[in-house]
């Protein structure tokens, strides 16, 4: 067990709800303390009747979603600051283009509210930091809020109710939680990837497709020149009657098509 | 070949190289989980079967009275602690570092402590590990 679980836990021990309450906020706003294990081990003292697993469903919730607020606000006031400052400084420029601070608001406008309420139970981990980029990304409060306690609703009953039921096995409840939680981001990332490699494996398919058929044209019309065209091609006074010879820019066979799947992916 | 095949073949092997690395890391954390819930389900039937092996650190008196089905004060007492009600929330943690012992060895106390008392009431402690397997209200109730 943990020196920072050791002492929450005494410190919850000691004084019960407040600590609770105090312990879950500080996690909430971003430190990183092992806020689930204590609602586990709470819900197991609770299952003995040393506390009551209700109050303590409402004290984790309240104090995780002032937490949350905290944390969203402190982002909304300098982090969108820092994130225009970045968009401006040249410093900033050559870390991230204009462009892509641009494409990362439109992107978190989008689904935020997906990371909002997935980071509040499933990657907790990501709580605190994902509540100071919506913030900064001047995500809209109200929707913060919604998904915040959505999610703050799973992530204080779900270890709570797992700790009431399972009594002294709730460390290695906590291990279930946590290496689940690791597969999960490690299962997302690799979706994702493996979805980006789709795409750049069509769009290699659409460039060779457009170089074949750059090369067909200039074949056959290389095949269709006679020696003959050949001899008066290479005399210089023969040059303007070269029959057949195609432009690259105006032959609409050779000219490449602009493939349809849109931009280069990862531009 | 252009500039663009040669930018998109170094991207797509760039991410099939990650992928693969994703695919071992999600493999690990696969194996990883399963092995938690292995050890989860040989500790919960050891703490349901009463096994003084599964006393931990952050529990308190009160909490092993009642799991293990040992009277408060016979703990208290056989362990030499004064039962106020200012240590009765302090964790067998805090207890050690309190009276100056090593954590270990007062976990060890109290295992010692159980299992005499569970020799002194062999019908006791089987009747009370049977009422264990019901819910926690109606086992307080019962007690």
């Amino acid at each position: 067990m943990s020196v920072f679980l050791t002492t929450i836990l005494t410190f919850f021990q000691s004084y019960g709800y407040p600590a609770l309450w105090v312990s879950i906020f500080i996690a909430a706003v971003g430190v990183p303390l092992p806020v689930a294990l204590v609602l586990l081990a709470a819900g197991a003292f609770a299952g003995l009747g040393d506390f009551n697993v209700f109050l303590l469903a409402l004290v984790s919730i309240t104090a995780s979603v002032a937490g949350d607020t905290v944390g969203y606000l402190v982002g909304r006031k300098w982090g969108s600051r820092a994130l225009d400052w970045l968009g401006r400084s040249r410093f900033g420029t050559r870390l991230f283009s204009p462009r892509a601070i641009v494409r990362s608001r439109e992107e978190f406008n989008r689904r935020g509210g997906w990371a909002v309420f997935l980071t509040r139970f499933l990657v907790a981990a990501l709580g605190g930091i994902t509540n100071l980029i919506a913030g900064s990304e001047l995500f809209p409060f109200r929707t913060f809020l919604a998904c915040d306690i959505a999610g703050e609703v799973i992530g204080a009953v779900l270890p709570l109710s797992l700790g009431y039921a399972f009594g002294t096995s709730w460390e290695d409840v906590g291990d279930i939680f946590s290496q689940f939680s690791l597969l999960f981001l490690a299962l997302l990332v690799a979706m994702l990837l493996f979805v980006r490699l789709l795409r750049y494996l069509r769009f290699a398919r659409s460039i060779k497709r457009m170089e074949a058929a750059r090369d067909i044209p200039a074949t056959k019309s290389a095949s269709r020149i006679s020696p003959t065209h050949v001899s008066h091609l290479s005399h210089p006074s023969h040059a303007p009657h070269a029959p057949h010879a195609p432009h690259p820019s105006i032959n609409p066979m050779i000219d490449p098509p602009t493939p349809s799947s849109g931009p280069l992916p990862g531009q | 070949m252009t500039e663009k095949t040669v930018n998109t073949r170094a991207k797509l092997f760039g991410t099939g190289f990650l992928l693969c690395i994703a695919v071992g890391v999600t493999i690990f954390c696969g194996y990883q989980t399963y092995q938690a819930i292995q050890t989860f389900q040989k500790n919960h039937n050891l703490a349901v079967s009463g096994d003084v092996r599964t006393i931990r650190s952050w529990m308190t008196i009160p909490f092993i009275a009642r799991v293990y089905h040992v009277p408060e004060t016979y703990l208290y007492g056989a362990l030499h602690i004064n039962n106020a009600p200012s240590t009765r929330r302090d964790s067998l943690n805090t207890l050690a570092i309190h009276y100056n012992r090593p954590v270990n060895a007062l976990i060890a106390q109290v295992q010692q402590v159980i299992l005499a008392y569970r020799k002194q009431h062999p019908y006791h402690s089987s009747t009370l590990a049977l009422r264990d397997r019901s819910p926690p209200t109606s086992r307080r109730m019962a007690e």
